[in-house]
């Protein structure tokens, strides 16, 4: 059974404040982006390497810089603790399986490093879908 | 006591279409010449591990160069390289290989090389057969597009992060973590060439309708690609030996797209049986 959306932008939150990689490069890392993931949308604002906030109720109108979207399938897939190939990256799973990236993908290309290692946290976490 | 590796390094200079290129090389070995060429945007040092395996270089002689504008290469001593961009060709490509071969006076090597120098060494084959005793292309296919993007030299954008974390899930989640962080390391130094190689290895390399016409009797081709390659996946090269009379493919399970530097040890295992296989047919 999935996480509750609540529960996971908890968990998720401290896994990455708490990350030394991420930890280690964290200033300027200040951005806002969406992940959908079908059934769970979060809108995730990072500023200066920590999480801001998570909008776990994003509506229309509501604004961020980049999003990924993708198949709750894939999402779930993103989550294992170790990846099938294809599933194991933005990139991968952009190039060979439902994932878009879409929205302003220079600002995700300014926060690159730190949204790699933020996005394999899931492998952890999990994901509410 | 210091400790000191085998591994030595020297320059070579060499001239190329007219370009005077200053060629740093790491070598290390006896006997066969292994000739072994990086991925796009990074240097010789992912061949770090091959280097001093001495279960290798007891009978091989490994010899790992930067090519020209990578690592300890320099661009072009006599030409204002500055102000031209940088778009490698196949043509220059394979002549700069072919010229440092004949500089370092090597009999009949092998030619390896890994995603932008893997389809060199596909382009090699068909090309050069006879100047190679055989071909060892990783991570290769007989196309391979969508990788030559303004995003690897964008002003707007850290180039050098890009570039490392672009390429970080082109490896697999099981190589170790300090062998991934550091080829990330290498990463970051190349990105000025990045796009420039890419050039090579999205737009010129295109041996569609070509592989047929490799004879692999003057050089075999053995052909080997890791199962989380996401840019040249396993089925793009196997469909691409399958096209080569006499072509052989290794699917290399659990390893990326970087097999020499993001986990040496695992890669070893195949290269040995490449290797084994070479030693049957030639």
């Amino acid at each position: 059974m999935a996480i509750s959306l609540r529960d996971w932008a908890v968990r998720f939150g401290e896994a990455s404040d708490r990350d030394a990689t991420i930890g280690a490069m964290a200033r300027y890392f200040t951005c806002k982006y969406l992940w959908d993931m079908g059934a769970a949308k979060v809108i995730v604002e990072m500023v200066d390497g920590k999480v801001y906030r998570i909008n776990t109720d994003p509506q229309p109108l509501d604004a961020y810089d980049f999003a990924l979207r993708a198949s709750p399938a894939t999402w779930r897939e993103f989550a294992r603790p170790m990846p099938e190939p294809m599933y194991h990256g933005i990139w991968a799973a952009s190039f060979r399986r439902d994932l878009k990236i879409e929205g302003n993908i220079l600002v995700m290309m300014q926060n690159l490093r730190n949204f790699t290692v933020q996005f394999e946290l899931l492998r952890k976490v999990g994901v509410p879908v | 006591m210091a400790k000191h590796s085998p591994v030595i390094g020297r320059y070579v200079t060499i001239d190329v279409d007219g370009h005077e290129y200053k060629v740093f090389y790491l070598r290390n070995g006896q006997g066969q010449p292994i000739v072994c060429q990086h991925t796009a945007g990074c240097h010789n040092h992912q061949w770090r591990g091959l280097l001093e395996d001495e279960e290798i270089t007891r009978d091989y002689d490994v010899i790992a160069y930067d090519l020209a504008r990578h690592g300890k290469s320099d661009p072009p001593h006599n030409r204002e390289w500055w102000k031209e961009e940088y778009l490698l060709t196949a043509d220059h490509y394979m002549k700069f290989i072919v010229t440092l071969c004949d500089a370092l006076e090597l009999k009949n090597p092998i030619f390896m090389g890994s995603s932008f120098g893997g389809n060199v060494a596909l382009q090699l084959a068909l090309h050069y057969p006879d100047r190679f005793r055989a071909v060892i292309p990783v991570e290769a296919a007989e196309h391979a597009p969508g990788f030559f993007l303004d995003w690897w030299r964008h002003p707007h954008a850290n180039a050098a992060q890009v570039c490392a974390s672009g390429v970080w899930d082109l490896m697999a989640p099981q190589s170790p973590e300090m062998d991934r962080w550091l080829t990330w390391h290498y990463y970051t130094q190349g990105a000025e060439v990045f796009k420039g190689d890419l050039y090579f290895y999205s737009v010129d390399h295109d041996l569609r309708g070509q592989l047929g016409n490799i004879d692999t009797k003057r050089c075999p081709v053995i052909m080997m690609t890791g199962t989380y390659d996401y840019l040249t996946p396993p089925e793009a090269t196997e469909n691409t030996a399958r096209q080569i009379p006499g072509g052989i493919y290794i699917e290399m399970e659990d390893i990326g797209h970087f097999p020499m530097s993001e986990n040496y040890p695992l890669f070893a295992v195949y290269l040995k049986e490449a290797l084994r296989i070479i030693e049957d047919r030639t």
